[in-house]
């Protein structure tokens, strides 16, 4: 009952405290995140393929890799709900994801074939306000071989992660994942551990997704050290009778690799930035599924009748990322850098692709070059 | 026609990043702020996870309030009629009031989460980062 009495005071006394507030009908950013649009470019030179004996290897020849992507976020509701009993402050986002892939995979002795990956999908964010921050993702898409006609292929890779903030300077996170960036159909369990703060020098270990050591050289340097698979599934036309077995127009062409390298994220102002990394990508892996002979099957595809794992070669991967809007501050709240580390740390559309954590802030050290007019909003002239 | 667009594109990204340069200063500068002010109170983990956001919100208020009345301010003519003086002086007397108002009702909240203490460390942190602020603007002039 006096917790009752309570809540109804407070309630009735915010009511009245913000009246001039509220009188003025001040426009206020509605949501934390901005509208985050990235474009990504990455490529693998040509492999020669080395296993004499199979006979797919040898015609085929060689293999490289072309892929550009776009993908986006947008928030689409934003709820903030004060506890005025246990002061915190819980919030929950949703937001609307998209991605559209084109891979070229590039063999020797064939014209290359254009596969396109086209998705839309929806996220749910859960900040406690105390500890706690829940992810959800559910990320559809539509594989197709834009080259020669083909039967598209509808599949969903989804996400669930429960992320713990013991403190600033260390998070775990559990959950699991459907996903298909290891070259096949995988139910695999999440589990992440960080070390240090999202701002500054941290490393980060998401299984199965990344294993990084990031280093904000400066606000708008970062550089991060960083292995991690990128990989899909798409179906491919059969029109080179590559599948000679069945009469299957169309079968499942997938791929994964291991990429570590570095990665450098440079900030142009607050709304712009781009990233090249480079590396070695080892684990290359390329597989060719029948999809008469895994039909029925909700699990792992296993028959194959192509699988080659090619040597290690060099990786290049540039990319920018743009962010549109204004939005909430949230400098120093630990928990909506975890939502924004979260939201960034799974890739959109099961890319596995990063866009880094452009909305993070690093502060620069020491205030110079200020500009009067830009701050203008943070003092008022009664402080001259 | 290609080519074309993707000119226009490249030019739109140029343009969009001078803009982002620009509005980066402020968040460069409100960014010091936070660290400084982080510093100066040395919050526990259970208080930094209830402070910052009460702290952001009633921020994210002033700064709105502020903006709006500049803004006013720049739209009016260099000889407003009596009744646009008016609703000027009003939007002013409005604008400070509320922000009073909401002085109270957020250091309130900021009270029960850190105590009158810190609370008051707070003043002086803000009032010592401005001194900064100001010290490097004269700076910049010198």
């Amino acid at each position: 009952m006096p917790v009752f009495i309570c809540t109804i005071f407070l309630f009735s006394a915010k009511i009245k405290a913000q009246a001039t507030y509220d009188s003025l009908k001040i426009k206020m950013p509605k949501h934390y995140f901005n509208t985050v649009i990235s474009l990504d470019g990455y490529r693998k030179p040509k492999q020669e393929f080395t296993d004499t004996a199979d006979f797919l290897a040898k015609r085929l020849k060689s293999y490289g890799l072309n892929q550009f992507s776009l993908s986006f976020y947008t928030p689409i509701i934003t709820d903030v709900e004060e506890d005025t009993v246990k002061h915190i402050t819980k919030s929950t986002h949703v937001l609307l994801t998209g991605t559209y892939i084109r891979l070229k995979p590039v063999f020797d002795s064939l014209k290359p074939h254009d596969l396109v990956k086209t998705g839309i999908g929806l996220r749910f964010i859960f900040n406690s306000g105390k500890k706690g921050v829940w992810f959800f993702d559910v990320s559809p898409f539509v594989t197709k071989d834009r080259t020669y006609t083909s039967k598209p292929y509808f599949r969903m890779a989804s996400t669930i992660v429960y992320s713990h903030n013991v403190s600033e300077r260390f998070n775990w996170r559990i959950g699991a994942t459907k996903s298909f960036m290891w070259g096949n159909r995988f139910y695999w369990p999440f589990i992440g551990l960080r070390f240090g703060r999202l701002d500054k020098v941290n490393l980060s270990v998401q299984f199965p997704r990344s294993i990084s050591l990031n280093i904000p050289a400066n606000e708008k340097l970062i550089l991060s050290f960083y292995t991690k698979p990128q990989g899909g599934m798409y179906n491919y036309s059969n029109h080179d009778s590559l599948y000679y077995l069945k009469n299957d127009a169309t079968f499942s062409y997938t791929r994964y690799e291991l990429n570590s390298g570095l990665r450098t994220d440079v900030k142009f102002g607050n709304n712009v930035s781009c990233y090249f990394a480079t590396g070695i990508s080892s684990k290359n892996n390329i597989t060719f599924y029948s999809e008469t002979a895994n039909k029925g099957k909700r699990g792992v595809y296993k028959k194959y009748f192509f699988e080659q794992n090619l040597g290690p070669t060099l990786f290049f991967n540039v990319g920018m990322v743009i962010k549109f809007g204004k939005t909430r501050t949230f400098l120093n709240d630990r928990n909506m850098y975890d939502v924004m580390d979260l939201n960034n740390t799974n890739g959109v559309g099961d890319n596995n692709g990063s866009m880094g954590n452009p909305q993070i802030p690093v502060a620069p050290k020491k205030i110079k070059n200020v500009n009067l007019n830009s701050i203008q909003d943070l003092i008022d002239y009664n402080d001259f | 026609m290609k080519h074309l667009f993707k000119i226009l594109i490249f030019n739109c990204l140029i343009v969009y990043s001078g803009y982002s340069v620009a509005q980066g200063d402020k968040d460069k500068v409100e960014a010091i702020r936070y660290n400084f002010i982080n510093e100066k109170l040395k919050l526990t983990t259970n208080e930094s996870e209830k402070f910052w956001p009460v702290y952001n919100e009633y921020n994210d208020k002033v700064k709105a309030l502020r903006k709006n009345l500049r803004q006013s301010l720049k739209k009016a003519s260099e000889d407003p009629s009596e009744t646009e003086a008016e609703e000027l002086y009003q939007l002013d007397i409005k604008t400070k009031q509320a922000e009073a108002e909401l002085y109270k009702e957020y250091r309130g909240k900021i009270k029960i989460i850190i105590g009158a203490k810190k609370t008051m460390k707070l003043r002086s942190a803000e009032e010592e980062f401005k001194r900064k602020v100001m010290e490097a603007i004269k700076d910049k002039d010198d």
